[in-house]
């Protein structure tokens, strides 16, 4: 269980989190001036579930995302000074300026693309399982996919083929009740995601977003079981969204006060600081100085994503194909 | 004499041979193997024509049956093949595409470009074409020109079984995504095809047929119809030019613009529906980059702008046959 | 069944969509209880209700389904179906979807005059009601994962017993029991109980909550512990069982296996034997205050951790033998039978020439 944590997981599970919220709080500043284009959506609230989920996983190990992804990118190990520069449309973006926000990708990183389908992602997962699977590398692959996502046909189809083929996956459902801006309650008519899971055969959980070490425990033995050959589980995360769908989003549909009730009941860093500290397992200043070491470095991506330059026209023609 | 092979079995030949040759090459679709969890044989269809057959005895579990489950099973090939894999899936029926086209066109088609030139998809999407069947309109169409639309696809038509060997071995062995279109009508052509595996390169059309007077320009099935019209026009006096692209995209535009450089007349054949299809696409190519050369309108022989009928009948009177082209071409050498 | 409508009964039903979907169905093969079946529970046990002239139900409402189920499924009976069914209500009161939910509902259905209520859930689900509930009697029904508290038990009937009680057709005080608990006090305040089974584990984090491994674990305190038990009371329960009626309960301090101590291979949760170690097994008595020996981690309160504590932290775990009144269904249904709660006799002379193999007729109870 959790005490598997030595200090420096902890340490690292507290740098990937903080980064995260740095990033999107940062973007979501820097959006607001107008320098950032396209659709931006940012992952603030939902931290402990990509780093409670990505800690379990190595560079062999997959990922799909979802357009709601740099958390899960951060997570996975993806640079954040070539996150940032493809959040401006740059050359030095991770992407080259050609995918932005909703398609950040590391395929070295085993980070298989964000993206702006939703549902789209439990299928590649499912055949980079396979993948896996016939290397024999004992690698996983982990489908991110929102509560929106959960009712995609893709999301159904992945559940029931994964089940069919015995594949290594872990369907990472983020539950963050809302589906652009409407509520779960309307859109998933089981209390649970995690119920949907019974109609394959599989195993269906459901933990508490917001607690890095419940989604780390959970996370833990279905990638576990997933490696030894055990097959697919879905685990449902239940978090919880600081911003709104997209960055613009007046967030009417939300309750009075909500976000901000949330920030204070619900927020995983705060949740995480009060259990490593009061367990002294971390101390506030080890934290602090994190905090201002994650300051820092975002200031540096900003900076830089500014300062880079743009796609050449030449670059419009490129990389269509391998070759043609 | 060379060795004869049907349409049907020069496609089974490349992929074994290049699941022989490359581990990496895996085959997925509905009924691939036919037979898994039912209580008679596996291998009991190989393919609901049969096109697979004979692959899992020689290979096992690299030939797998898929459920009924387009999305899951052509994400997963091309999930497979962004991870290293060589995944050839069969899409039964391209009518079928409309499950599953995300995949296709916002997935495969597109992770190279956004992803910045960092993500590989050597995927090849089988998958049956055409009419002659009496399948009605949900298993007869010619969805080809839908996919030459998408950017980041390659859309592969044989004409016949050197075409369809050559041309496979040359989908899988290729790294960007593949489309390959077969025409069903065509599955026990026969022709002859060599033993050894070749790779026939994307993006070169063969002039199946020298001429000076017109040029007709055909894809898959409409070749055949297009070289038996060809004949008989000859034996009326009238020298036909028959361009094979093989590829629609990559598109071969020299040789076409080359051949109605030296005929000055076109005929476009094309089984796809005539709006936006390949005859239009074509058409447009040569108004704009040979337009000069033209001593003719540019005649467009297509189905008519409908779905394809289940009478027989009406299904022949659907589908472009030797007899309309022949006549296109009488109405522009006069 | 004489008197029952003089004074209106109120049963109250609690049944949380949320409960049962912990981490046990990944690594121990645990049940997943769907709302559907908890819906379908739900109705039987009203029309059980009704059998046994009950007038009023009440539940706790829910977005899970569980309400909007019951609400269809009523309509429809009374389309098909000329048979009643109590009038049911739905508490007034926010959702928050959690298991805080059952807590709150506990309370306000005492308030709108229940006399019963009908639980279903595990153990887990059962301690939150019991925190609350005060003398108001349960009927359990289990729909959870490591399930000692509650009953396995058909709902038509837990209903017709719920309903035989709260008319006053049979008396509470003949078929109540009352049951063990734990009381865990923190820095000398008491902040929660369990019914069944306390653990102490060295795990500072309350994570997933459920506990699938043993080499955590510290002391383990029990109410009662079947040689027959699924859970954790299952390891004393393999070395010395204690019944619910006996006047103490258990503490045992734990160890991971080491070849010398005492060893149980204990069914921890369902489909999940694991070996563990005890060192010492005492007696614990109504009264007597136990502090704890583990000074940093995490105690679980009927299988699943809930209270995360540190080495700053007083705790302290006491037995009582004032928890919750559960009504024993089978007797109940004895005392029905008996008095032929759910029999009519139109001619009660050929009732009695009806029972010609019975060599004593009881008493019929007078119509």
């Amino acid at each position: 269980m959790a005490t598997q944590l030595d200090k420096t997981n902890l340490l690292n599970a507290y740098r990937t989190m903080k980064q995260i919220r740095e990033f999107e709080e940062r973007v979501h500043v820097e959006f607001a001036t107008g320098d950032i284009p396209g659709f931006v959506h940012l992952y603030a609230g939902e931290e402990a579930v990509a780093t409670g989920v990505c800690m379990h996983l190595n560079q062999r190990d997959k990922i799909a995302s979802t357009h709601r992804g740099h958390g899960h990118c951060i997570a996975k190990g993806v640079d954040i000074d070539a996150m940032m520069a493809e959040i401006y449309g740059k050359r030095t973006g991770s992407c080259g300026g050609k995918g932005g926000s909703m398609h950040i990708a590391d395929i070295s990183k085993g980070m298989m693309g964000a993206n702006g389908i939703v549902g789209a992602g439990p299928p590649l997962i499912c055949g980079a399982a396979l993948a896996a699977k016939f290397k024999g590398d004992q690698g996983v692959g982990v489908a991110f996919f929102g509560d929106g996502a959960s009712n995609q046909g893709t999301t159904f189809e992945s559940l029931n083929l994964s089940m069919v083929w015995k594949l290594p996956v872990l369907f990472g459902a983020e539950n963050n009740g809302y589906a652009e801006s409407t509520g779960v309650k309307f859109n998933v008519p089981t209390a649970n995601i995690s119920d949907r899971a019974a109609g394959f055969g599989m195993p269906g959980i459901t933990v508490d977003g917001n607690d890095f070490f419940a989604v780390y425990e959970a996370a833990g033995e279905a990638i576990k079981r997933a490696r030894a050959g055990g097959g697919p589980t879905l685990l449902e995360c239940k978090t919880n969204r600081f911003f709104g769908h997209f960055e613009g989003d007046a967030m009417t549909y939300r309750a009075k006060g909500e976000v901000k009730d949330l920030r204070e009941r619900c927020d995983a860093l705060k949740i995480f600081s009060t259990q490593v500290t009061s367990r002294g397992l971390l101390s506030q200043e080890e934290m602090t100085t994190i905090d201002s070491e994650v300051k820092a470095a975002i200031d540096k991506a900003v900076a830089l994503a500014k300062a880079a330059p743009n796609p050449t026209a030449a670059d419009l023609l490129t990389d269509v194909y391998i070759a043609y | 004499m060379a060795r004869k092979l049907s349409f049907k079995d020069a496609i089974n030949e490349a992929i074994a041979q290049e699941m022989e040759r490359d581990q990496s090459v895996i085959v997925m679709g509905e009924d691939n193997v036919g037979g898994a969890g039912s209580p008679g044989e596996m291998d009991a269809w190989g393919g609901v024509l049969g096109v697979t057959k004979g692959l899992y005895p020689k290979f096992g579990e690299r030939v797998m049956d898929t459920p009924i489950s387009e999305s899951a099973f052509i994400g997963a090939a091309i999930g497979a093949a962004s991870c290293g894999m060589r995944p050839i899936a069969e899409l039964m029926f391209v009518d079928f595409m409309g499950v599953c086209f995300d995949q296709i066109y916002n997935q495969a088609a597109k992770f190279r470009y956004m992803f910045g030139g960092k993500a590989e998809t050597p995927v090849v999407i089988r998958t049956m074409i055409g009419g002659g069947f009496r399948a009605a309109a949900q298993h007869s169409q010619c969805l080809y020109p839908i996919f030459t639309h998408i950017p980041g696809l390659k859309c592969v038509i044989p004409s016949g079984p050197y075409e369809a060997k050559g041309l496979l071995i040359q989908a899988i062995r290729d790294n960007d995504p593949v489309i390959f279109f077969e025409h069903k009508a065509m599955y026990a052509l026969k022709a002859e095809v060599p033993e050894e595996p070749y790779a026939l390169p994307f993006g070169e059309a063969k002039l199946l047929r020298s001429g000076e007077q017109v040029t007709i320009v055909a894809f898959g099935l409409m070749v055949q119809r297009a070289l038996q019209a060809a004949e008989a026009l000859a034996n009326n006096g009238i020298d036909c030019e028959v361009v094979d692209p093989r590829t629609t995209s990559p598109l071969d535009e020299t040789t076409i613009l080359q051949s109605v450089a030296k005929t000055g007349r076109l005929v476009v054949v094309d089984e796809a529906y005539p709006r936006c299809g390949m005859a239009a696409d074509i058409s447009a190519l040569v108004a704009q980059k040979g337009f000069e050369s033209l001593q003719a309108p540019v005649i467009m022989v297509t189905p008519p702008h409908v779905p394809p009928p289940f009478n027989g009948a009406l299904e022949d009177l659907y589908m472009p046959d030797s007899a309309r082209i022949e006549a296109a071409v009488q109405s522009i050498v006069k | 069944m004489e008197g029952t409508c003089e004074r209106e009964s109120v049963v109250g039903i609690l049944a949380n969509p949320e409960s049962g979907r912990d981490i046990r169905r990944l690594v121990a093969n645990a049940t997943v209880f769907q709302v559907a079946e908890k819906s379908n529970m739900v109705m039987r046990v009203l029309l059980g209700l009704a059998a046994a002239g009950v007038s009023r139900a009440v539940m706790m409402p829910d977005k899970g389904g569980i309400a909007a189920r019951v609400i269809q499924a009523c309509d429809l009976h009374r389309t098909v179906s000329s048979r009643p069914l109590p009038e049911l209500t739905f508490i007034d009161m926010p959702i928050q979807c959690s298991s805080q939910d059952s807590l709150q509902a506990t309370r306000l259905m005492q308030d709108m005059g229940a006399t019963v209520l009908v639980v279903l859930g595990g153990d887990g689900t059962h301690r939150l009601v019991a925190k609350v509930c005060g003398q108001t009697p349960l009927v359990t029904l289990s729909t959870g994962t490591n399930n000692c508290f509650p009953e396995f038990r058909e709902a038509t009937i837990a209903g017709m017993a719920a309903g035989l009680v709260a008319t006053g057709a049979v008396l509470k005080r003949e078929v109540c029991r009352t049951n063990k608990a734990l009381l865990v006090e923190m820095n000398g305040h008491p902040i929660d109980l369990a019914l069944v089974d306390l653990c102490v584990t060295d795990d500072p984090c309350i994570g997933a909550r459920a506990l699938w491994t043993t080499q955590n674990l510290k002391e383990l305190f029990v109410t009662f512990a079947g040689a027959d038990a699924i859970g954790l009371s299952a390891i004393a329960g393999q070395l010395y069982p204690v019944d619910r009626s006996e006047a103490y309960g258990l503490h045992l301090t734990l160890a991971p296996p080491d070849g010398l101590l005492t060893e149980v291979m204990a069914p921890i949760a369902p489909g999940l034997l694991l070996p563990v170690a005890v060192s010492a097994i005492e007696q614990i008595r109504p009264g007597k205050t136990i502090a704890l020996a583990t000074t940093t981690g995490t105690i679980a309160l009927d299988g699943e951790r809930e209270i995360s504590f540190g080495s700053s932290d007083r705790l302290q775990v006491s037995l009582t033998m004032e928890g919750p009144l559960t009504i024993d269904v089978g007797a109940v249904m004895a005392e029905a039978a008996k008095y032929g709660c759910f029999a009519h006799h139109y001619c009660p002379a050929l009732a009695t020439l009806m029972l010609r193999e019975v060599p004593a007729p009881a008493p019929f109870h007078t119509k």
